[in-house]
């Protein structure tokens, strides 16, 4: 009695199983044919998106040759709001975000965390960010609307110590791609790659290679939806590293207009609400305290275009946590400023881990991954750059 | 299709448990209507068959036919129409009894709802549990489940019955009960397949039975043919324990006592010579008879001859 | 079906493991009002600190507790016992001469496990709502988005939180059914199926296996918090969705040729 068919189907499910995944993989992976694009249509074509509205997930991972700071957190249950291990967490982790634009004034970004959320909304010249874990929200007015981007950047930089979480959040593709190509320059190849499908949609590939040798960008490939002209994925990779360093791209999207109230924010009832001053009242502050000698304010920018370096003034450090004493080994306490209501085991774990890829160099301590260098110096300088950390030590003792 | 005379049929049905036979080419067959004894000292293969029978074991090699059915193949349509108890009763100890009953009889999907409730308390009346029929089957007594068990072969109204050892544990009331029932069932036309250790309780119910030795099907007919086949003997209950030893001698018989001095049997073994011819050679010899009795062959004694030795029989 | 349900339901075991679910909230909230006098210090399980300022959270921090550990343990419990139980008291014999079919018999017992999982979820959703209500205030409700739902929208999305979580465990009650088909000891299959809810989740934590996550019965099981965003995200429900008929089919198909050429011996 032959009964050895009965288990027929087990043999056969796990086959179909593993050839859905295979084939499903496999449709994602084929060229779809489109009209021939050279490379500066394809850069117009991308300056025509900003104006459309879309929503969709975004996936970002990145593989940056960094100790994972994930295992020192519990799973589900950050509660850090500390901005050191928060920025390395975005920086090291794989995140997936709901994104809804309408045009260029209105955008949400919501990172979905494991039971919790981090959310930035943007409405014209209201500009929120909400934490439902610590239940904080921070809200900032962009002065106008033309001048809200690159006011935001540069406040950004300005007020990283401040108010790092408006740094945290990973941006759009499109914003991505927008940073990327300011950089172009005459040395950048830029070329069209064939075309790709991107979360279902047809896209061409955007190719930027830096000839600069000091930088450590190997390339930028950007997917272009075919239709629209939006930014669909990008992917930076590191020099001398196989797999890419950082991906961004849409794992899904759709087209139409997302629902008006999604950018409407009120921040919940028990939340706690800061008001992050404007650039203007920002300068006032520390003018009346009367500081702006030994405040020189503005970091400053070394070097150009891909082995661009940010050197944030000597206070930085401290008030980013990063305090590393006067060139001593320095212990826990100094290298991150704990504070109070903070999980003493979280603290220690990112200490240790901090402190692990923190090496010594000469004049300070560096942190090198495989795309971005920091430096920080003895006396409290942080420079930073997607160039090796020798760039960074001989920019420093300039 | 051989016919719709036989309830049962198996072709060399083996069923091997690693290297051992368990049952070994057992060609059964049981008429339509007949009340059927399977017996067979423990261990020798009856509940295996039975099993293989019902469709819950798969047979390592040889054919069933039940009910005109192939078994496994048509236990949809074959089942609904056995009731069977197997190595003795199993029960939800959590649920009453009378909620086991309507559990097992709703995994039949060919039996109506509607009448459930008065099939169950049908079947609760006939094992006479009507009384505990809301206690919590933990708290049954061997008997009980042992009711229990049957009247679950009772639900519905059935072509075949497979009892494996159905008086187990049973009081004597009960036990009559079960013959009595049995053999009313037997009436109204049902085949009835019952495997059993008690040979006088085969031997009052069955017209036909099938010996099982080890996993073999040894002997197999009606209880007069395989009591024909064994051999009639003489009882004596006697004073004179030596006369009557002697007596017996000389009439080429082997006297076997029986552990008391007063009473001597011997098996007729001697071809045409009859049970008078003995009784009228001891008064000739002066021997004081306080009884004498006459069998026929014991389906134990034949059962000896069968099975071999340390066949361990109740009663 | 119903018979099955009633068995189910008739059990004292079953009523305990409800009952040790309903406590989860109830401990946590009588623990938090007991002590809600002292600041929350940010630690403990998600959603913990909100539960002082609206009783309804109760439901959502005993379903984040319940998840890894009580509700695997009592899904393996009664997926463990399914075929291995009734072999053990020797049912399941008289069930297949019934004849209840063997395909018929594995697919009650599977959806038996199912409404099991619901109804244990339900449980703790439920009782947490409760008990939440009873000691602290309730009110709206603020979402992971910030953004604010009435009791009513809230107490749908517990009931979308149910179905996610009921979901998720399909899986391992598929799982918990294939090792009941091998064993006639009920409390074997019981222990290796939430043994192996446990590897899955450990396995899970470990960064170094990240290409095996997805694959992982347990992968989406804290994803029911997508269904406290504004709007909804429903992309996680539907991978856990796929992830999960996987499992069915393929441990289902396992069960299937385990159970229908076994053989019944007990
Ligand atoms: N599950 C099993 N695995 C291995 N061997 C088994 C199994 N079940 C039964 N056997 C063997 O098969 C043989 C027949 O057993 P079976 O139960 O059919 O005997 P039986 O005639 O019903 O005995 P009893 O009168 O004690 O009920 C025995 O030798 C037994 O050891
Ligand atoms: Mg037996």
């Amino acid at each position: 009695m032959n009964k050895n068919w009965r288990w027929l189907p087990a043999g056969i499910v796990p086959v179909v199983i593993v050839a859905a995944a295979v084939s499903g993989s496999a449709v994602a992976d084929a060229q779809p044919q489109l009209p021939a694009k050279t490379a500066q249509e394809l850069l117009e074509f991308v300056a025509t998106s900003s104006d459309d509205a879309y929503s969709g997930t975004v996936e970002q991972s990145s593989d940056l040759g960094l100790p994972d700071i994930g295992m020192a957190t519990p799973p589900g249950g950050t509660s850090s709001s500390d901005p050191t291990s928060m920025a390395l967490e975005l920086l090291t982790g794989d995140h997936t975000a709901q994104v809804y634009v309408d045009g260029p004034d209105k955008a949400r970004v919501q990172v979905l965390d494991q039971l919790a959320q981090r959310d930035v909304v943007v409405n014209d010249t209201d500009a929120w960010y909400y934490d439902s874990q610590s239940n904080e929200a921070t809200h900032a007015v962009l002065p106008d609307k033309d001048a809200a981007k690159a006011e935001l950047e540069a406040k950004l930089q300005q007020k990283a110590a401040e108010y790092p979480e408006l740094q945290n959040v990973p941006r759009t593709p499109a914003e991505l791609t927008q940073t990327f190509l300011a950089r172009i320059d005459p040395s950048t190849e830029v070329a069209v790659d064939g075309t790709s499908r991107v979360a279902g949609r047809s896209a061409y590939q955007l190719l930027l290679t830096p000839e600069d040798p000091a930088t450590l960008i190997g390339s930028i490939a950007v997917s272009v939806d075919a239709e629209t002209g939006v930014p669909l994925s990008v992917t930076v990779q590191a020099k001398g590293q196989d797999d890419p360093a950082f991906t961004a791209g849409f794992s899904a999207v759709d087209f139409s207009t997302p629902d008006a109230g999604i950018f409407d924010f009120t921040p919940p009832a028990g939340a706690t609400v800061t008001e992050a001053p404007t650039a203007d009242e920002a300068r006032a502050t520390l003018e009346a305290e009367g500081t702006p000698a030994e405040a020189p304010e503005k970091p400053t920018v070394i070097g150009e275009d891909w082995s661009t370096i940010v050197e944030l003034p000597a206070t930085s450090a401290g008030q980013l946590g990063l305090n590393l004493g006067d060139g001593e080994a320095a212990g826990m306490g100094e290298i991150m400023e704990i504070k109070p209501g903070m999980d003493p085991e979280e603290v220690a774990g990112a200490q240790a881990l901090l402190q692990q890829a923190l090496t010594e160099v000469d004049g300070g301590k560096a942190l090198q991954t495989s795309l971005v260098s920091v430096l920080v110096t003895d006396d409290g300088r942080i420079l930073a750059g997607a160039v090796g950390v020798d760039v960074l030590v001989a920019a420093a003792q300039q | 299709m051989s016919g719709g005379t036989l309830a049962i049929e198996t072709l060399g049905l083996t069923k091997v448990f690693g290297k051992q036979k368990a049952v070994n080419g057992v060609d059964l067959a049981v008429p339509r209507g007949s009340v059927f004894g399977f017996l067979g000292p423990n261990g020798s293969g009856k509940t295996t068959t039975i099993r293989m029978l019902l469709g819950l074991a798969a047979a390592s090699s040889g054919e069933i036919r039940l009910l005109d059915g192939a078994m496994p193949k048509d236990a949809r349509s074959v089942l609904p129409r056995v009731g069977a108890l197997v190595e003795g009763p199993a029960i939800y100890p959590f649920l009453s009894g009378r909620a086991n009953l309507q559990r097992f009889d709703a995994a039949d999907r060919h039996t109506s709802p509607a009448t459930r409730n008065a099939r169950v308390d049908a079947a609760l009346e006939r094992v006479g549990l009507s009384h505990a029929a809301k206690k919590r089957a933990h708290a049954y007594s061997l008997g009980m489940k042992q009711r229990l068990g049957i009247a679950n072969a009772l639900l519905a109204p059935r072509d075949l019955l497979i009892l494996d050892e159905p008086t187990n544990g049973l009081d004597p009331q009960g036990t009559r009960e079960v013959r009595s029932l049995i053999r009313s069932l037997s009436d109204d036309g049902t085949t009835i397949f019952v495997s059993s250790h008690l040979l006088a309780e085969v031997e009052q119910m069955c017209d036909r039975i099938a010996v099982m030795s080890a996993g073999q099907l040894v002997a197999q007919g009606t209880l007069d043919e395989l009591r024909s086949a064994g051999t009639a003997r003489v009882r004596v209950a006697t004073p004179d324990f030596a006369d009557a030893h002697r007596v017996l001698s000389g009439l080429g018989l082997t006297p076997e006592p029986h552990g008391r001095d007063d009473v001597i049997t011997a098996e007729l073994s001697v071809p045409g010579l009859l049970p008078e011819t003995v009784n009228a050679a001891l008064v000739r010899a002066d021997v004081r008879v306080r009884g004498f009795e006459a069998s026929g062959a014991s389906l134990e004694d034949r059962f000896v001859a069968l099975t071999g030795e340390g066949f361990d029989v109740a009663g | 079906m119903l018979s099955e349900v009633t068995v189910l339901f008739r059990r004292l075991c079953t009523w305990a493991m409800i009952g040790a679910l309903a406590l989860i909230p109830i401990l946590i909230a009588v623990v938090v009002r007991v002590s809600s006098d002292g600041s929350a210090s940010g630690r403990g399980p998600a959603f913990l600190n909100s539960i002082t300022e609206n009783g309804l959270f109760v439901s959502l921090t005993a379903l984040t507790v319940a998840i890894p550990l009580f509700l695997p343990l009592t899904i393996g419990v009664v997926a463990g016992d399914t075929i291995a139980g009734e072999a053990n008291l020797g049912t399941l014999r008289y069930l297949l001469v019934a004849p209840a079919g063997r395909i018929r018999l594995l697919l009650v017992k599977y959806a038996g496990a199912a409404l099991f999982c619901f109804v244990a979820t339900l449980t703790v959703v439920i009782t947490g709502a409760i008990i939440g209500a009873l000691l602290f205030p309730v009110g709206p409700v603020t979402l992971l988005s910030g953004d604010t739902v009435g009791v009513g929208g809230y107490f749908g999305r517990l009931l979308l939180l149910a179905l996610y979580v009921t979901v998720s465990l399909m899986g391992l009650s598929a799982i918990g059914l294939f090792i009941s088909t091998l064993t006639t000891i009920p409390v074997g299959a019981m222990a290796a199926t939430a043994a192996l809810a446990a590897v899955a989740q450990i396995l899970g934590a470990l960064p170094q296996l990240e290409w095996l996550h997805p694959w992982l019965f347990t992968n989406y099981w804290l994803g029911f918090a997508d269904f406290l965003r504004q709007p909804i995200v429903w992309s996680s429900f539907i991978d856990n969705a796929v992830l999960q008929a996987g499992y069915i089919a393929v441990f289902g198909t396992l069960a299937y040729g385990r159970f229908s050429t076994k053989d019944i011996l007990s």
